[in-house]
């Protein structure tokens, strides 16, 4: 039966060659470790939100007046609507953190370099394309928390000179956070998004393919190849396989990524949900202690720290500039980031500030 | 057996009990929800419908006609039509009730008289107490 199919589509598309050059005969680097496989878990993840996403779609109102009552409705009364909610909201959180390892793994292994300047770029909005989701689905479930989170978030463009206002109103649709405010997160949530993110991704993964792996720069055997002046494919003859060989390191780590959801549904239920996430939204009470969720809390402390509000939105502009553009800044051809301790000073140091902020904010 | 068939016999038992354990979840999820449809009897005042006259009411959730006719007093009728569920009319000077869609027609007991619905609307029960119709 197999075989037959097999035969069906080897005459009209040529399978086998599609497998040989795509999958079995696709060799990516000998050395290559397991963070090469983290831009795959996320797509995976991505691939689930969608998937839980739509089914939440099944019974969710997004209406000021139903939204919240529709999520309740789903955990305690629809049948095991409370698993594919804790799928979505669990979910999303993991699939930031995934996101923000499969970056850092990019960082250190230099793989943002010439000739792949660009698979970084489109990576970078990725990671916008992500925080703005949770961010618009933060809202969804219309409960305090989602009500005040979203009141301080867009009040910050607020303090941008001459346009501030209008871009504040145009993201709430009004004065206030209001209904109108949930109808447009809601159309951004659930359409815009989603396809931005797939066009970003066919991007990405154009380039990576056309560009080739790159071999990372640690426990190599073969010697180093270099970006010429002309374009060149970077191939691995004496590499692995990328079917089945990679294939099957990329599908372990999906299964450690459910694992781990599954462990905070199981274990941790309520990681991500305070008290205030069960509360319907009151425009006329703000709770005590409303915090972003911990991926913002960087973010939000340093706009804390800096008693401009300008001067902090400004910062982070520049400093969301420098990340996007970083490939055009750090040039030297060295990839080797323990042969370069002054850059590798400087992730370490990004990277123990973010921490340090984000303890601090959750903790202030 | 060899080391491979092993393994792979455990491959497919562990991917056959993860997608049941999704599976089954989702089934479940999808399932219309049941309870809905059960109780839920219609009381209108007897005023409400004249002889000859008819009323639309909706009993379980399905849309129904009450009709005062003058030989068998007050009966009770689904307005789905059995052929592809459209909603049939009361035709008050034919003494019959008429679909739309595809021209059915029933008489009064819900009977197909002409046309492609396959069986008879359906009937709901109807009590008289006092100058109150129970319907369903
Ligand atoms: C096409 C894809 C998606 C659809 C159709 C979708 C749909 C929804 C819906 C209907 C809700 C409201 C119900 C609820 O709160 O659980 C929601 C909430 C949420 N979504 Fe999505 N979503 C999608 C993708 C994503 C992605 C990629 C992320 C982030 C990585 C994300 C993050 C969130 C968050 C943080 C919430 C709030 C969860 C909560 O606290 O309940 N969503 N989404
Ligand atoms: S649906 Fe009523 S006759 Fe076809």
């Amino acid at each position: 039966m197999v075989r037959k199919i097999k035969d069906w589509l080897e005459v009209r598309i040529g399978l086998a060659e599609i497998i040989r050059t795509q999958l079995t005969g696709y060799m990516v680097p000998g050395n290559i470790n397991l963070f090469y496989t983290l831009g795959f878990v996320a797509l995976a993840a991505f691939f689930s939100q969608v998937a839980t996403g739509f089914f939440l779609l099944i019974y969710y109102l997004p209406h000021s007046e139903y939204a919240f009552r529709s999520v309740q409705d789903i955990m305690s009364r629809v049948p095991y609507g409370w698993l594919f909610r804790m799928m979505h909201a669990v979910g999303s959180n993991l699939m930031v953190a995934t996101v923000v390892l499969h970056m850092l793994s990019v960082s250190y292994m230099g793989s943002y370099k010439k000739p792949r300047e660009l698979t970084w770029v489109a990576g970078a909005f990725m990671l916008f394309v992500t925080l703005t989701f949770c961010l618009s689905g933060y809202l969804l479930p219309w409960s305090q928390l989602s009500y005040w989170a979203t009141t301080i978030v867009t009040s910050i463009p607020a303090a941008i000179p001459y346009a501030g206002d209008m871009i504040a109103g145009t993201l709430r649709g009004g004065e206030m956070v209001s209904g109108a405010t949930l109808n447009r997160f809601f159309a951004i949530h659930v359409i815009l998004l989603p396809l931005l993110l797939i066009f970003l991704f066919g991007i990405h993964l154009f380039l990576v393919r056309r560009i080739g792996v790159s071999s990372p720069p640690f426990g190599r055997t073969a010697p180093r190849w270099r970006p010429g002046t002309s374009f060149r494919h970077e191939d691995h003859p004496d590499g692995h396989p990328f079917y089945p060989y990679f294939v099957q390191r990329e599908m372990m780590m999906v299964f450690l990524y459910f694992a781990a959801m599954f462990f905070i549904i199981a274990f941790l239920p309520t990681l991500f949900s305070p008290d205030d996430a069960n509360t319907p939204a009151d425009p006329f009470r703000t709770p005590a202690h409303i915090k972003p969720e911990w991926y913002f809390l960087p973010f939000y402390q340093l706009l804390k720290l800096i008693p401009n509000k300008l001067l902090g939105i400004g910062i982070q502009a520049l400093l969301a500039a420098l990340f996007i553009f970083w490939p055009f800044i750090d040039t030297r051809e060295e990839d080797n980031i323990l042969k370069r301790p002054r850059l590798l000073a400087l992730f370490a140091a990004v990277v123990v500030s973010w921490v340090i902020l984000t303890v601090w904010g959750r903790y202030s | 057996m060899d080391r491979r068939r092993v393994l792979k016999s455990l491959l497919v038992l562990l991917g056959s009990a993860l997608s049941v354990s999704l599976i089954y979840p989702l089934v479940r999820y999808l399932a219309p929800p049941s309870g809905a449809e059960q109780g839920g009897k219609v009381t209108i005042k007897k005023s409400e419908v004249e002889v000859g006259s008819s009323k639309d009411i909706v009993v379980r959730n399905i849309p129904a006609i009450v009709i005062n006719t003058p030989e068998k007093g007050f009966i009770a009728l689904s307005k789905v039509c059995t052929h592809l569920g459209c909603l049939v009319q009361y035709e008050k000077s034919k003494n019959r009730l008429l679909c739309p869609c595809h021209g059915g027609v029933y008489n009064l007991e819900g009977t197909v008289i002409s046309g492609p619905p396959p069986k008879p609307l359906q009937k709901f029960a109807v009590k008289v107490e006092g100058d109150s119709v129970v319907i369903g």
